[in-house]
């Protein structure tokens, strides 16, 4: 492994084992994305083997076949803890939003939903800064209110790797120990470690899907990349942005940041 | 393009005064290496027409509704891009003064610092606080930015003015300038590529700079330092988890754990899928040792040679970041690595400003987003090195309410290491109710054993008279053991064998210690001639113990005799007198040499009252 991807691994490990050792009764959100499944790998080598908390798959319902056939061949494999939550129907959620991001939405009140029945104190999320600009202002451990508001005005100060951890009993944090990996980084780490994924992810009649959804509101982009090495070549000179194939990013300029304030990952 | 793959991805912070230019440099940086996807441009276009600006590249970062609208970074972000030669981390920080700790926050992480300055309005309360702020980071070198050069018309000699102004404060606070270039943000004078309108400046440019930084590195060099993060048990191993901050660990080392003092062999590493055989600084380990004793989170781990220190009382530089008022006395919790301890801030000694670099007289109690300097004690022993000498294991944060709300460096020069207190496997340090740092704090001066030594006649006895006579005056507590008194009584009944001497020179070396525990300045004043027993006598403090060697040569003692000993060894009425009939080992390497043949009593005096207030005394009060 290179040096670079060496300190990425390194600089996540640390962050489980300080959110195991720091937070009472935390999970880990498994999307069956790629960063998904490289959180999940890390946190193997953090606990070296054997993972000490459940897996939370937040299910919409929409999500594509390869992901649930995906997810039940390595929740068998993987010998995972898995917790499946359902999400409330679009008709619950705020009108007010546009249409893609009203059925994202979906996502955060069905994640609400299982934090309250099982009062988790702390969620791992696969989030990284270089996705989106909200995304890029995030803590390592980010507290969240009982709403599951986040307050992007009034973050706690991190640095030396210390952190706030104790908060008031309906706060959760959210834990992203992916935060400083790039998207190239997520592929040459899954090449390096031969980390399984969903085979969306490669090129079949021109077109790939680069970051995986709700069928609905997701859309492929046009790519030859047809394994590892191909979409490695193609993020290097590419100058489309990752998340150009969610709809819900470009529906209002502040769309995600009002998603992301009312709890969305 | 092609990288080296294998090269770390520095991270690069952004600095300074409020809205002079640190998100808009960014922002014109990327764009000017075509790091801004076409889709992105078009939609911040849009995102700056509808605010009726011109295309604005901090919108490139500042992705917040709030900041958009009020045209400022309110907290910290980072942004990945590449130039020709290299991959960035490009870490924004806030300006205003609220968002201190957002800034600390960003900043903390980075490899390079680079302070952005308005040359049209030259230096401003947050360029100075960052730049200080930089040196508590650890951040020793800053490559300086003049940026809106297009407004002073990129005028040369307002330049330099702002430069030589900048440069001074800069050089003040301790840190090392890489390099000062004119630039424009907003025009893209000297961003990338070579600025036409710069002609009088013909150096690099900010990214040519960039390129070719080199960052120090050299925490595998360091000894090693590996805090236990937690202990996992699996099947029936006790699986001992942290991260090496600095050093090399091996297979088949000797780790010593403090603050136990216990030596044990490692045993066999542990990792998912399979563990090797050497780890490095930065990696996380997981090991076993070869017995089982008493470990905690929060132990730190290094080899038995080059250990951390244990201390209980140590100074320390702060960065407050609470609303509410730092409290002596009152009882925080301090996080270093991964061990928490109940600490006590026992005295403020100086209150910073910023600004200029002096006290703040006005106050000793510092309020959010001061900077100061404290003496921190603790009941329990907490293993630290000083941040000169390892910055990972050097530097920790305070809570209150069990939220961060400092975070200091630490000084150890003034404070003796608790360990060697501690020596011994089995014995347990004692804590009596009156610590010595109480004692030092009252008394205003640490304490002190002043070794005095020399022929008989050089002077030791009148200049011990004189220098208690002068501390005295001086509100020191300050006693004088001198060697012929104690032989009236501690010591009676020992003669001038070379045992019998070795026995005289350990007993007032312990009658010493006794004193120095009890805060006072202990003025030593005794022959003692042999190397060795000097040796023994420093090792029972080296902490606070200083060899004075009061100098004359034998024939000028002789022709001194003020006690008309000389007379009498030499016609043999006195056996084994020093320099006659038994041997002076002149100091090899004493902490002063007073010359009594070269310089009157008074100036012997002075100097050694300079030395023994620098040394000993806790200054910032007079």
């Amino acid at each position: 492994m290179n040096s670079h991807l060496k300190k990425l691994e390194n600089e996540s490990i640390y962050i489980f084992r300080e959110a195991y050792r720091s937070i009472k009764n935390i999970s880990m959100l498994w999307s069956l994305g790629k960063d998904s499944n490289v959180m999940v790998w890390i946190a193997f080598k953090a606990f070296l083997g054997k993972i000490p908390f459940p897996l939370v798959h937040v299910d919409t319902g929409k999500k594509f076949k390869e992901m649930y056939d995906f997810r039940n061949k390595y929740e068998k494999k993987w010998n995972i803890k898995l917790i499946k939550g359902d999400c409330p129907p679009v008709e619950e959620i705020d009108p007010s939003l546009p249409p893609a991001a009203r059925s994202a939405a979906r996502k955060t009140e069905g994640l609400k939903k299982i934090l309250k029945t099982y009062q988790f104190k702390g969620v791992v999320a696969g989030i990284r800064r270089d996705e989106q600009g909200t995304r890029a202002k995030e803590r390592i451990f980010s507290p969240r209110d009982e709403s599951g508001k986040w307050d992007v005005k009034n973050q706690p100060p991190e640095f030396w790797d210390q952190s706030n951890f104790n908060y008031p009993d309906k706060v959760h944090i959210r834990i992203h120990p992916l935060l400083s990996w790039t998207e190239i980084d997520i592929w040459q780490y899954i090449k390096d470690q031969k980390i399984p994924i969903v085979d969306l992810y490669f090129s079949k009649n021109g077109k790939r899907y680069r970051s995986l959804g709700d069928k609905d509101i997701t859309s492929p982009v046009n790519s030859n990349a047809k394994n590892l090495d191909e979409i490695i070549s193609e993020l290097k000179i590419t100058k489309v942005s990752e998340r150009s194939g969610r709809v819900m990013d470009h529906e209002q300029e502040d769309v995600f940041e009002r998603l992301r304030t009312k709890g969305y990952m | 393009m092609s990288f080296d793959e294998n090269i770390e991805i520095p991270k690069v912070v952004i600095v300074g005064h409020v809205d002079h230019g640190k998100s808009s440099l960014i922002g014109r940086l990327m764009y000017d290496l075509g790091e801004v996807p076409s889709e992105k441009y078009k939609e911040l276009k849009l995102v700056s027409e509808k605010r009726g600006m011109e295309f604005e590249y901090a919108f490139l970062l500042d992705a917040l509704q709030a900041e958009r609208d009020q045209g400022i970074t309110i907290d910290t972000t980072q942004i990945f891009f590449k130039t020709k030669k290299r991959k960035y981390v490009f870490i924004d920080a806030p300006g205003h003064k609220e968002f201190i700790r957002n800034m600390i926050t960003g900043a903390s992480s980075a490899d390079i610092a680079v302070l952005i300055i308005d040359a049209h309005e030259g230096l401003k309360e947050q360029t100075k606080k960052h730049a200080y702020l930089l040196k508590l980071l650890g951040l020793d070198n800053v490559i300086c930015l003049f940026n809106k050069m297009d407004k002073i018309n990129y005028d040369e000699k307002k330049f330099f003015k702002v430069e030589k102004e900048l440069h001074q404060f800069i050089t003040n606070i301790g840190i090392n300038i890489t390099a000062k270039i004119p630039v424009s943000a907003k025009c893209g004078d000297n961003i990338v590529s070579k600025s036409k309108n710069l002609i009088w400046y013909d150096d690099e440019t900010f990214c040519e700079i960039l390129d070719t930084y080199n960052i120090k590195k050299g925490s595998d060099k360091l000894p090693l330092r590996l805090p236990v993060q937690d202990i996992y048990k699996i099947d029936d191993k006790r699986v001992i988890v942290g991260r090496i901050e600095t050093g090399e660990l091996t297979l088949n080392d000797e780790l010593f754990f403090l603050p136990s003092n216990e030596t044990v062999k490692l045993k066999s590493f542990e990792a998912w899928p399979k563990a090797k055989r050497k780890y490095i600084s930065g990696d996380n380990v997981g090991l076993t040792i070869e017995e089982q004793i008493f470990i905690d989170k929060g132990n730190l781990i290094s080899h038995v040679t080059s250990r951390p220190k244990l201390m209980n009382t140590f100074e320390a530089n702060l960065f407050w970041l609470s609303e509410k008022k730092l409290k002596v006395n009152k009882q925080y919790l301090m996080k270093i690595n991964t061990g928490e301890y109940n600490i006590f801030i026992r005295k403020v000694s100086r209150v910073i400003d910023t600004n200029n670099l002096n006290s703040k007289h006005s106050s000793l109690s510092p309020e959010k987003n001061d900077v100061c300097e404290v003496i921190i004690h603790s009941s329990q022993l907490i293993p630290m090195d000083d941040f000169k000498d390892n910055q990972k294991t050097g530097r920790f944060c305070i809570l209150d309410e069990e939220k961060i709300i400092a975070g200091g460096i630490i000084n150890l020069q003034n404070f003796p290491d608790q360990k060697d207190v501690v020596q011994t496997k089995n014995i347990k340090p004692v804590s009596f109710s009156v610590s010595e740092i109480d004692r030092a704090l009252r008394f205003n001066h640490r304490s002190a054993i002043i070794w005095m030594t020399g022929l008989s006649g050089s002077g030791k006895s009148t200049i011990a008279k004189e220098i208690e006579k002068k501390l005295f005056l001086k509100n020191y507590n300050v006693f004088v053991l001198d060697g012929d008194n104690l032989r009236a009584g501690i010591n009676r009944g020992l003669g001038f064998t070379t045992e019998e001497r070795t026995e005289n020179i350990r007993r007032t070396a312990e009658v010493a210690r006794l004193f120095s525990q009890a805060g006072f300045i202990v003025i030593v004043s005794l022959i003692s001639p042999y190397i060795s027993e000097r040796k023994k006598a420093r090792d029972i403090r080296p902490e606070i113990f200083k060899e004075i060697f009061i100098k004359a040569s034998i024939d000028e003692c002789k022709k001194r005799d003020v006690k008309g000993f000389y007379s009498k060894a030499i016609s043999g009425e006195i056996e084994n007198f020093t320099g006659i009939s038994s041997p002076y080992e002149d100091p090899t390497n004493p902490d002063l040499i007073l010359n009594t043949e070269k310089e009157s009593i008074e100036e012997s005096v002075n100097k050694l009252e300079n030395f023994i207030i620098k040394e000993f005394g806790m200054t910032n009060n007079s």
